[in-house]
């Protein structure tokens, strides 16, 4: 059926178009961060080489409005809280903390508030105690319906700085 | 019942095979730019898929079928040529030569 084959073709010119009308655009919007408690504990990790590690507690606030983001080539955002900070043994650690997948149609403005880390933040060591510099920025990769992915990082961060000593026996 | 059946036109002629592709890549054409100009206007990707869907289907139906408008340039056949009698006596013949041979 030559219909079929016709039909194939214009449909993939047009799932170029597509493409290349949102190819070059930037997609950086500015994400506010608040923390509101920072804690830290030295924990056995049983993931490490070495008997206890540092284990750091946050709780955060997130706002953003995600709307100019969300174009025709755009079918869903997986957005991600990292930690960066530097210590004696690592020069660079990032820690992804926190993650959540918005699909088109999903509430676009973002505002969560008191939110505990979705996952451990372990360091590869003892550094995180006494740490005058953390940085939290929230980042995001676009899944779009044709085209590359690309990793953006979102304009503002939050700079935490963590307590001099562990807490002990206190629940989270 | 089935008189009725086999009396269903099934084919096209040629100038009408010409039309039909035409017209279902002209059909096929214009959703396609109306569904581009739609989509990209709401930034729906989505609109432009069911416009050429929609598009896909309006072209099925009006050059799959054969309508009477694809038949109307048929063919020119020339009249069969009547069988003569001196061909029916040829074959026999021929037959009974090779079974001498042998």
């Amino acid at each position: 059926m030559c219909t079929n084959r016709h039909y194939n073709s214009v449909m993939a010119a047009l799932t170029f178009g597509c493409f290349i009308t949102t190819a070059f655009k930037d997609r950086s919007i500015p994400v506010d961060i608040h923390v509101s408690k920072v804690m830290i504990k030295n924990v056995d990790d049983f993931t490490g080489p070495r008997e206890r590690s540092d284990l750091g507690f946050v709780t955060f606030d997130i706002s953003a409005n995600l709307q100019p983001i969300f174009d025709w080539n755009v079918k869903e955002l997986f957005l991600y809280l990292t930690a960066e900070y530097s210590t004696k043994s690592n020069a660079l650690n990032q820690v992804v903390l926190w993650d959540k997948i918005v699909l088109r149609g999903d509430n676009t403005k973002l505002n969560l508030r008191d939110v505990k880390s979705k996952y451990f933040f372990f360091d590869d060591g003892n550094g995180l105690r006494s740490n005058k510099n953390i940085t939290l920025t929230l980042s995001w990769n676009v899944v779009p319906n044709a085209g590359i992915l690309p990793l953006v990082m979102g304009s503002g961060h939050k700079s935490l700085a963590f307590p001099e000593s562990y807490e002990t026996a206190k629940s989270y | 019942m089935l008189s009725a059946f086999k009396s269903i036109p099934t084919h096209m002629d040629y100038k009408g095979q010409k039309l039909a592709e035409q017209i279902f890549q002209g059909v096929i054409l214009l959703s396609a730019v109306i569904g581009f100009i739609y989509g990209f206007t709401i930034q729906q990707f989505g609109w432009t898929v069911y416009i050429m869907l929609a598009g896909f289907t309006i072209s099925c139906l009006l050059t799959l079928p054969p309508w009477p408008v694809y038949r109307k340039n048929p063919l020119n056949w020339q009249p069969a040529m009547p069988e003569t009698s001196g061909e029916n006596r040829d074959k026999p013949q021929e037959i009974q030569k090779k079974k001498k041979h042998k």
